[in-house]
């Protein structure tokens, strides 16, 4: 087991450490730091020190190395953008989008998996499609379109919930009583947008479970429980519901990951601080730093993610443990 | 150069203040101070003074401003003030000025209360008013002024540097700046409304928290303090209530970044939002619809398109023709109506009229549209059926755009809409022919900076600034002539002329009068037609001073 | 062990799998189908089809102009609704935009633009991902353990730095979105493949193809490849429905297809505040458009996997 563990473990470092060439090779694609600092008659002088400032001035090795090097230290550099650094600004906004992407997920599993179930117990029955067209109506929407229409009935039509923001409510981290109130207060800012990046996933959420249960369902397993004679019901409840919620977690693990780094468009229609919004704007502003800052972050999260699960599994199930 | 105050003069200056302040509450407009500082011949110079008001009132309620971009932390330290003319929202919340545009006057005193310009230009002295401090009760000097310029490093720093000779500190309050050479420009790239430099940073505080804190947590000596922000997304301001010239009248400015139409719109309605900027386009109608909201037309600057590359071989926009029919294309009226609801205005300048020496009415006559003309020019160049184009506009007008480029097809020239992100094309701009690839692109931009017409024809006319497509003789010699006069009516001719030239060949062809529609919530006071008054600084996108801004307190 | 005789470079799986492929779609459901069919028709035949042109605006009648503007001459006429409501007519039938360009004509040309970016886009993607999945799932160790790492890093890479990269780099453009959908979606493909590719390799047509000698890329040509197609193809149609949104979503961050070329996910992000203003019609025809098209994907792929999968096939 501990070979196991180790082995993923050492997965995971290599594909951090790919990433981290993949975005610092990426981001120097993207064009030049510098120019973007030249407006219409600007001091060239002042633009070329900026180059200087930014380390942009090395050799390209020794922009990597010094980038890795600081990397190990958890220091990812100053904003070009925003002359604050990187950490700072990130973990300042990465609670927002921790709070919607849970909210989100919440979402997408309250509506997702129930269905998910009934479709696959009733399985191409009147449920079944009917349940699969509602979640695929959240897949085949974008979400700038769902936002808006939200926007529109609830937030100016009815006034039930507030458009903009997320409310005054912050994630400090030098006061720990908001690390608890955080996730609670100002949930009227949270209901639209959430409901917005939930309702796509759900329909993804659905479809898993539905395969999951199917799968567990047929398997012998299940049919030496019913030939035993237990009632359906506790076929159910008790052994196939457990077995279909593995695959069902990893990727509701994943989507989680995925909504809270990805969900730029919802938060640019709510004007969300998110990290969605900070990597966008980055982008638009050739800020290597907080470019690299945010991807690494996120990619640290899902890996980190993908090598617990890979533990659980390997604990679970000892064949993958003992293959190769 | 030492004061000579004579004491009769101080004593009749403190019988006056002291009548003055028994006459209570009301705007005193103070007297440009008096005591000269310069002993020699001055230039004339029209600086309004301060209206000051001693009555300190509380401040109430809560503004909330939504600007249609991420909030950038870097503009709050002058010292690297930028051209992008929303700086100086910033400016005019947390620093003060030397002399700056207000709502009464383009150039007004602001911490100075006199100032003088010797005859020949080389030589600018100043006297600070009593008092000033900074929003952590510091004394703001001469000191602080002088440090402040020799640490500038933004926009017009090289020309600021390059000209000074040294600075002379005669007291807490007097400092005589002086120029290697006669710097005619000095006064009006000192104005706030221009650049950083005259927007004083305490040199204590920058010092001790460097540049970094400072961003993160600045102070100066402005109406409002900064006591929170969300880097990129969300800034809260509080008023100073021991700001010189009054008590701001709104104790909270939350400033945001809402960069979707849509959503600054929703804001509005749903009262989040008080003061919201770029409203034009598809839901100005929807707007104008309201009856809760109000509006401001806020005329900026005109739109006008340019040709990087056009004086190039293989350029099709080097024939004058073809320059000639994308302007004869262009249906200005309809655009207007369709645009802006019929609130622009066809122009034919691409400098502002608010600008000084800038060509309009008469002189400028709207371009006429004669689409057969234009299919005749475009035949006779030898492009009958049109040719493929870059269209570039200043984000994010882009539905604008397209309105345009359909309007080009009609002629045969079928363009393609690069959106960018503003800090793209800002950069484009600023690199110039380097920005823009090929020789069949046209940009859409839109510039109403201050500082006259000069300021404008420095930055896209002249051979060697890297934002300007043109290099055209005529002009060179012109702005040559321009640079090495020191007569303000030959320079104001010579300006004019250069305009009358890139408006005859066309070189830039303009559109309409931008109104950049502002609109506000009920929450502003006062009710009705009165807010307008917040739009009163000349050349200001943005409706700047702050701490006049009055809204009902019930937040 | 019973002999078979056999050809030594006779694919023996290939064929039962490739006729099995055929009977399934003709059993596929109707639905689906005859809404992919219409929509590729359209896109196909737009040119020919549309009534108007898609980047002009049409031409408004005299009577037009003067009820609207009482001029008898004008550019065109905007926001003309549909033709069941008032001051709608046939002549445009679903209205016009805010530019007075056909609707009904932009939505045609605008299938062309999306399916094309989608399909081509999804299928770059199928492409390259397959091609690794295979090697990795194939070609052992060393292979596998460096094309799985790179793709777990790949994984956690945003569309949108790919959308800018290319925009700042190359300019804005259509085939730039195909870009982005085979640069970003290659990694879905890779992990299925390779699982699939692991448990096909142990099988006895594989086997008996090694000991015969036959070399590496034969064997993945004819007996791994085709045998994965069915995964391919399930990931591929499900896809395809991502692949739109996405579509949708770099236009609405102004890094998808330029203006004035239509593209439905274009004109949704364009129309929005048309649907605040109260025409709605301008951005759910092309959502309806949108909607149909993920729909008709996903039930596609949903059913392929229930078909194709032998465990499920029994239900």
């Amino acid at each position: 087991m501990r070979k196991y563990i180790l082995v993923r473990a050492l997965y995971s470092v290599v594909t951090l450490w790919l990433l981290v060439t993949i975005i610092f090779g990426l981001v120097r694609l993207t064009g030049d730091p510098v120019a973007m600092k030249a407006e219409a008659g600007a001091d060239a002088a002042y633009v070329a020190q900026l180059r200087q400032n930014w380390g942009l001035d090395q050799p390209l090795y020794w922009q990597y190395l010094s980038f890795v090097g600081r990397l190990l230290r958890a220091d990812f550099g100053h904003s070009f953008e925003k002359s604050l650094p990187v950490r700072d600004i990130y973990f300042e906004r990465l609670p927002n989008s921790l709070k919607l992407g849970f909210a989100a997920f919440l979402i997408s599993i309250s509506f997702g998996v129930p269905f998910g179930m009934l479709s696959a117990l009733k399985v191409n029955s009147w449920w079944d499609n009917t349940g699969k067209m509602i979640a695929l109506f959240g897949l085949s929407m974008p979400g700038f379109f769902v936002g808006l229409v939200l926007i529109l009935v609830f937030g100016i039509g009815l006034g039930w919930f507030p458009v903009l923001g997320k409310g005054s409510s912050a994630f400090i981290w030098d006061a720990p009583w908001t690390w608890v109130t955080f996730w609670f207060r100002d949930w009227a800012h949270l209901v639209m947008p959430a409901f917005a990046l939930g309702w796509y996933f759900s329909g993804a959420m659905l479809r898993i479970t539905r395969s999951g249960m199917l799968d567990v369902l047929g398997s012998d397993y299940i049919k030496l429980v019913r030939l035993k004679g237990v009632p359906e019901r506790m076929v159910v409840a008790r052994h196939a519901l457990k077995n279909s919620m593995i695959p069902v977690l990893t990727f509701a693990g994943l989507n989680l990951l995925i909504m809270v780094n990805v969900a730029v468009v919802i938060e640019v229609i709510f004007n969300w601080p998110g990290v969605g919004q900070l990597l966008y704007d980055a982008l638009s502003n050739r800020d290597f730093p907080m470019v690299q800052g945010v991807v690494l972050m996120s990619g640290l999260m899902i890996v980190l993610l993908n090598f617990t699960i890979d533990v659980l599994y390997g604990y679970v199930d000892p064949r993958i443990r003992l293959s190769r | 150069m030492t004061q000579r105050a004579s004491t009769r003069g101080l004593l009749a200056l403190a019988v006056a203040l002291a009548l003055m302040a028994t006459a209570g509450g009301q705007a005193v407009a103070q007297k440009a101070g008096g005591t000269p500082i310069l002993s020699e011949p001055l230039a004339k110079l029209d600086i309004k003074p301060a209206q000051i008001d001693t009555a300190r009132g509380t401040p109430k309620g809560t503004l909330t401003v939504a600007m249609h971009f991420a909030l950038d932390p870097g503009w709050l330290d002058p010292l690297e003030h930028s051209y992008v003319i929303t700086m100086q929202m910033y400016d005019y919340l947390v620093h003060d000025a030397m002399i700056k545009p207000m709502n009464y006057g383009y150039v007004t005193y602001g911490l100075a209360e006199h100032a003088e310009l010797s005859a020949d230009f080389r030589r600018a002295a100043f006297r600070l008013r009593p008092g000033l401090k900074f929003h952590d009760g510091q004394p703001l000097t001469t000191a602080d002024v002088k440090w402040t310029y020799e640490s500038f490093k933004g926009a017009y720093a090289k020309v600021f540097h390059d000209k000074l000779e040294h600075i002379q500190i005669a007291d807490d309050r007097t400092i005589v700046f002086h120029f290697k050479e006669p710097f005619i420009d000095f006064m009006d790239l000192y104005n706030g409304g221009i650049g950083g430099i005259g927007w004083i940073v305490p040199k204590h505080y920058y010092e001790k928290v460097g540049r970094d804190g400072f961003k993160a947590k600045p102070i100066g000596a402005g109406p409002y303090k900064l006591v929170s922000q969300q880097a990129g997304v969300q800034m809260t301001f509080e008023a100073f209530e021991e700001y010189w010239r009054r008590t701001p009248a709104t104790k909270t400015i939350v400033v945001k970044g809402v960069r979707d139409l849509t959503a600054r719109m929703a804001g509005l309605q749903t009262g989040e939002l008080d003061l919201a900027f770029g409203m034009t386009g598809k839901l100005l109608s929807r707007l104008m619809a309201d009856k809760s909201l109000r509006w401001d037309p806020n005329f900026t600057g005109p739109w006008w398109l340019m040709f990087p590359g056009g004086n190039e071989q293989g350029s099709p926009f080097r024939d004058k023709r073809v320059r000639q029919a994308v302007s004869l294309a262009i249906n200005r009226q309809f655009l207007v109506k369709q645009e802006t609801q019929g609130i622009g205005k066809p122009w034919g300048n691409w400098i502002s009229p608010e600008n000084r020496d800038a060509l309009q009415g008469q002189d400028a006559p709207v371009p006429e549209f004669n689409l057969e003309k234009a299919k005749q020019l475009m035949t006779q160049a030898g492009f009958p059926d049109g040719f493929e184009v870059d269209y570039t506009p200043f984000p994010p007008y882009f539905d604008m755009a397209e309105r345009i480029i359909t309007d080009l097809r009609a002629i045969g020239i079928r363009g393609k809409v690069q959106s960018l992100e503003g800090p793209a094309f800002r950069s484009k701009i600023g690199q110039g022919r380097k920005g823009f690839p090929g020789n069949r692109t046209i940009v859409q931009n839109i510039d109403p900076r201050a500082g006259g017409s000069k300021a404008n024809i420095a930055v896209y006319a002249v051979c060697d600034s890297p934002s300007s497509f043109m290099c055209d003789p005529q002009i060179e010699a012109l702005w040559k002539k321009h640079q090495a006069s020191l007569d303000l009516a030959e320079r104001e001719r010579l300006v004019k002329q250069i305009q009358r030239i890139v408006l005859d060949e066309h070189y830039f062809v303009p559109i309409y009068w931008n109104p950049f529609v502002a609109a506000v919530g009920p929450r502003v006071l006062p009710e009705g037609e009165g807010f307008h008054r917040y739009w009163d600084t000349l050349n200001a996108p943005y409706p700047w001073p702050w701490e006049i801004w009055e809204v009902k307190a019930d937040r | 062990m019973a002999t078979i005789p056999v050809g030594a470079d006779q694919p023996i799986a290939a064929p039962r799998a490739a006729r099995r492929s055929f009977r399934v779609i003709r059993e596929a459901p109707l639905i689906p189908l005859v809404i992919l069919g219409v929509l590729a028709s359209v896109a196909v035949l737009a040119p020919v089809l549309a009534p108007h042109d898609k980047l002009d605006p049409v031409k408004p009648t005299r009577e037009q102009c003067l009820a609207k503007y009482t001029t008898p001459d004008c550019p065109y006429i905007d926001n003309v609704p549909p033709f069941w409501a008032r001051g709608g007519g046939f002549d445009t039938p679903l209205g016009t935009d805010f530019l007075g360009r056909d609707v009904l004509s932009r939505l045609m040309h605008g299938a062309r633009i999306s399916l094309i970016v989608a399909l081509t886009g999804t299928l770059f993607a199928g492409a390259i991902g397959t091609m690794l999945g295979v090697l990795a799932g194939y070609m052992g160790r060393w292979w596998d353990e460096i094309i799985m790492r790179i793709t777990d890093a790949w994984l956690t890479l945003p569309s949108l730095v790919f959308a800018i990269l290319l925009s700042s780099v190359r300019g804005p453009g259509l085939w730039n979105v195909v870009l982005i959908l085979a640069l970003v979606f290659w990694s879905r493909y890779s992990r299925a493949v390779r699982a699939e590719v692991l448990t096909i390799r142990e099988r006895e047509f594989v086997k008996l193809a090694e000991i015969n000698g036959i070399g590496k890329l034969t064997i993945i040509w004819r007996h791994l490849i085709p045998n994965v197609m069915n995964t391919v193809m399930v990931l591929f149609s499900l896809q395809v429905g991502v692949a739109v949104i996405i579509e949708a979503s770099l236009s609405f961050l102004g890094v998808g297809v330029p203006p004035p070329e239509p593209s439905w996910g274009l004109m949704m992000a364009q129309e929005r505040e048309s649907l605040m203003e109260g025409r709605w019609w301008l951005e759910i025809f092309p959502g309806t458009c949108i909607t149909m098209l993920v729909l008709s994907a996903n039930m596609l792929g949903d059913w392929l996997r229930v078909r194709l999968d032998p465990q499920l096939r029994n239900r």
